[in-house]
């Protein structure tokens, strides 16, 4: 069925209505227009001007056949209406027991805070088969919460909270999670260089759902986070987890690790335990503290030669430890 | 008297009294002559010249996005030089091209003489509305370029009012644009009312003066209200008062309800023209009267009103109440019926019609193709479930661009084509003005089917950089885009040719029975009509000749002879 409606794969509860409405919409648009142009094609052939055969004037018209054209796709309307409707309704009331999950949009990442208080950004575990409520805010300008495979759709606004809820009806793999666009236009960086990179303009704001099991879920909850499945084996795990964080928190669209000048925040490697040089004079020692103050307040202490365009992450305190353990991980090499 | 010799009396057919030569482009010489011309057809033709401009502009534009977008990530430019591109293109294409195409050109042209007058109502207004335009159209440009603007057309808060003032300076572009717009369509009212000539009721008004006057209607109604939201904005900006940004205490929502409460009225301001023409030209060749003409007429004037009720359309995942989302989705749905009830009827004209497909009838016959196809896939966007998922993906952008460029450009392109001889006094070569053609029409449904299809597969728009999976539809429709700047290229070579060393074309090279083709220019005086512009049964053999005068002098005296 998929062939003809190009449709993303059935994520959702919502999925099969609205792939069903846009079939159903898809077919009566094909068999009105077909049958449009063959009357066209029909009549300009049938009537083609020929020397000695005269257009027959067109005299009063016909009253029936107006009234009938005018008022006989009413019917097909008010249906159409209808079953868009109904499937609307079910998409803005969230049942009663949702599993809340608060959303923030900004230029460029989507931050999602779970009931236990963690907060994960550009992706998020979530729960299968559970009805899940996100309540939405953007902390600069308008986003939208876009998840095709999931068929929902609703725009971020500052100042002001909006909701949306699904059910997803499959787990995720790794390779394939389920991906969260932005779809109301938000900008890019001025004079990026690297705009194909993950969480750098409006094309690449994205986020990653990771539709997980619900036992696995409320472990989470009850747990929180601790470092991810990859790092399981890794020499030393905190090191593994901050590169992760590095690689999945956006970090790397601004911060370089291979201590070359260049990008748009201060180079890491070497910068551990390093005096910086700040903006407006004066400097400080990159220990534990000041790491901490950059990532959650960047606008404290803002570092020569660099604008103020980093915005603040709110990692946890284990989270933090791990990037740390990474950046020193960076003066070892 | 019979009826023939009466129309024949009814209007001047004699028009070797205007002295050999002392047409309306040629009576006068000099650059100053044309500045200060009051003559409908000179700033119609003034206003065709700068429409064109915009039109090539903002397609070289769009030629340059597509080719951006060969390739996920950077092909030839940054994110950032992206966005202030697909700002100029669309800011381009609507405020100094699409809106003012038909109805500021071609209407200015043959409004007066599709009604029998000498001229619009207020001519001096008509030359102010014109500098108007082009005032705003290089204060709108000198703002996007050297602010670097990259809002897109649509200028959302509080996108577009962060950083420094470049947008207020836009905005007060674009306002100026809408005042050129207001007066133009006031000047069309106002003619349309008092001007016509004795005989020219309201049910013999040509459509295609029905298509503008509701399109006029439509201009003084809605722009005022565009002008008011970016006075708002620039208030907001200047004085800091908060009305749409949220940080200053101002709810975004706000201003997408002002904007598209002008916009979306402003999509039959683009649109309505556009079918007009159709009505005209489908009437021609097909030699006969529009089938259900007051049912057309009045299709218009309920589009014109319907317009006013469906802005919330643009705005069902917005965060406006769900009720409003209901009834703006309902009201949507009937805008289909006066859309439809058009292609109908211009259907059953063709029925028993003796037609002919030359350029402009190839033209309008893809529009009632590419219309139905932009009409039905707005179907998709209406429906509340489905357009959760199409709204602000491809899906959206190759809806509008089949409504606007398959509808209102091709309508133009058919009226262009249909009138050329008549602006400019010469006829063009028919082969390759067919030639273009089906460059144009292949070129444009390569490039814009292949956009449906993305966005139901979820790609969004305004999208600089994509995912791998959408590379081979991006690049099929970037080589559509391609194809279609070379029909253009066509085109423009054809129409430089004709204009060069074309044939002197008859008074009337389609046999039309239209008003305003018998005549050299304007009715030497004023016209009583007798018939109907489209009654082909009525109108004299005189006024249906195609050839030039010299061979309808030929025709009669071998008549004479015979
Ligand atoms: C939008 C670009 C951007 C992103 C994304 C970004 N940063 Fe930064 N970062 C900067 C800039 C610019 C500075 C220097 C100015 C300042 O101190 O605010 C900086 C400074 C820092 C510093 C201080 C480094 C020094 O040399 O003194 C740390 C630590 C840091 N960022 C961590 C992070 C972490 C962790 C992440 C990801 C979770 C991150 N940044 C994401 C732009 C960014
Ligand atoms: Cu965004
Ligand atoms: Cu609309």
């Amino acid at each position: 069925m998929n062939q003809f409606s190009q449709l993303p794969p059935q994520m959702s509860t919502f999925a099969p209505d609205v792939d069903w409405m846009y079939l159903f919409l898809f077919w009566l648009s094909v068999a009105s227009f077909v049958a449009i142009v063959a009357v066209m094609v029909y009549f300009v052939f049938k009537y083609r001007r020929r020397p000695g055969v005269e257009a027959v004037p067109t005299g009063h018209g016909n009253t029936a056949l107006e009234l009938a054209w005018t008022f006989l796709p009413l019917i097909v309307l008010a249906f159409l209406f209808h079953e868009g409707f109904r499937v609307y309704v079910q998409e803005s009331v969230p049942p009663e027991n949702t599993v809340d999950i608060h959303v923030t949009g900004k230029q460029w990442s989507w931050e999602f805070t779970h009931s236990n208080g963690i907060t994960e950004t550009n992706e998020a575990k979530i729960p299968v088969h559970t009805p899940v409520r996100l309540i939405m805010s953007s902390s600069d300008v308008l986003h939208s919460f876009f998840v095709p495979d999931f068929r929902i759709k609703r725009d971020v606004v500052p100042g002001m909270y909006t909701t949306l809820w699904f059910e997803a009806t499959a787990l995720s793999t790794p390779e394939r999670p389920v991906r969260v666009f932005c779809a109301e236009y938000c900008g890019a960086l001025q004079g990026s260089t690297n705009g194909n990179d993950r969480n750098t303009n409006h094309s690449t704001m994205m986020a990653d759902l990771h539709i997980i099991p619900q036992e696995e879920y409320a472990t989470f909850l009850r747990e929180g986070g601790g470092p991810p499945a990859e790092c399981a084996d890794a020499v030393d795990v905190n090191v593994c987890w901050g590169q992760y964080i590095y690689a999945h928190n956006g970090c790397s669209a601004c911060h370089e690790i291979n201590g070359e000048a260049g990008g748009h925040g201060p180079n890491w490697m070497g910068v551990f335990g390093e005096e910086i040089a700040l903006e407006g004079g004066g400097s400080v020692t990159a220990d534990d503290a000041y790491i901490k103050r950059s990532i959650l307040d960047p606008s404290a202490d803002v570092v020569s030669g660099f604008g103020n365009i980093m915005p603040p992450y709110r990692l946890r305190d284990q989270e933090i430890d791990a990037v740390i353990a990474f950046m020193r991980s960076l003066n070892a090499q | 008297m019979t009826v023939e010799a009466e129309a024949e009396a009814a209007i001047p057919a004699d028009p070797h009294h205007i002295p050999e030569g002392a047409d309306y482009i040629t009576h006068e010489h000099g650059l100053k002559s044309w500045l200060t011309t009051v003559d409908h057809k000179r700033i119609g033709v003034m206003y065709l010249i700068s429409i064109l401009l915009a039109f090539f502009a903002g397609g070289v534009f769009a030629l340059i996005l597509r080719t951006e977008l060969l390739t996920p990530g950077k092909t030839i430019m940054e994110a950032d030089t992206y966005n202030e591109m697909f700002t100029l293109h669309g800011a381009i294409m609507v405020f100094l091209f699409i809106i003012p195409s038909i109805p500021a050109a071609l209407g200015n042209f043959f409004l007066p003489i599709m009604i029998g007058a000498k001229d619009v109502a207020f001519p001096k207004l008509n030359l102010a509305s014109l500098y108007i335009y082009w005032i705003g159209a290089i204060f709108t440009l000198i703002a996007i370029v050297a602010g670097h603007i990259d809002t897109g057309w649509t200028f959302y808060t509080p996108y577009s009012m962060r950083g420094d003032n470049s947008a207020v300076w836009m905005t007060i572009g674009v306002f100026i644009l809408g005042f050129s717009s207001i007066l133009t369509g006031l000047n069309f009212i106002a003619t349309v009312h008092k001007m016509r000539s004795p005989g020219m009721h309201w049910r013999r008004l040509p459509l295609f003066i029905w298509g503008i006057y509701a399109t006029a209607v439509i201009q003084v109604l809605a722009t005022p209200v565009l002008a008011i939201t970016l006075l708002l904005l620039a208030t907001e900006k200047i004085v800091g008062i908060g009305i749409f940004d949220p940080a200053l205490g101002g709810d975004p929502v706000l201003f997408q309800h002002f904007f598209w409460f002008y916009s979306h009225p402003a999509v039959y301001i683009m649109i309505l023209p556009g079918m007009a023409i159709v009505s005209e030209v489908i009437a021609c060749f097909s030699r006969r009267k529009v089938f259900g003409y007051m049912f057309i007429a009045m299709s218009s004037v309920a589009l014109a009103l319907l317009g006013f009720l469906v802005w919330g359309h643009h705005m069902f995942v917005s965060g406006q109440s769900e009720y409003a989302t209901m009834v703006f989705s309902a009201l949507t749905f009937l805008v289909a019926i006066p859309s439809g009830v058009k292609i109908f009827n211009w259907l059953a004209t063709l029925y028993q019609g003796s037609i002919s497909l030359e350029s402009p009838m190839l033209y309008s016959l893809a529009f009632i193709a590419l219309f139905t196809i932009g009409g039905l896939t707005g179907l998709f966007l209406g429906t509340l479930s489905t357009d959760i998922h199409l709204h602000d993906t491809y899906f959206v952008v190759a809806h509008f661009h089949y409504v606007m460029v398959g509808g209102t450009v091709f309508g133009f392109l058919s009226g262009l084509h249909y009138w050329w001889p008549k602006i400019t006094g010469r006829l063009y070569d028919e082969r390759w003005a067919r030639v273009a053609f089906v460059l144009v029409f292949i070129g444009f449904n390569v490039t814009f089917f292949s956009q449906f299809i993305l966005g139901s597969r979820g790609m969004p728009r305004r999208y600089y950089s994509y995912l791998d999976q959408f590379q081979p539809l991006h690049m099929t429709s970037s080589g559509g885009a391609y194809i279609i700047g070379v029909g253009f290229v066509v085109m423009a070579i054809m129409f430089a040719k004709s204009l060069k060393s074309g044939a002197k074309a008859g008074r009337n090279p389609w046999g039309s029975a239209g008003y305003e083709w018998p005549h050299p220019h304007n009715f030497a005086e004023q016209p009583v009509f007798t018939r109907g512009p489209y009654d082909y049964h009525l109108a004299t053999e005189r006024e249906l000749f195609t050839g030039t005068d010299e061979e309808w002098d030929a025709h009669m005296a071998k008549k004479g002879e015979a």
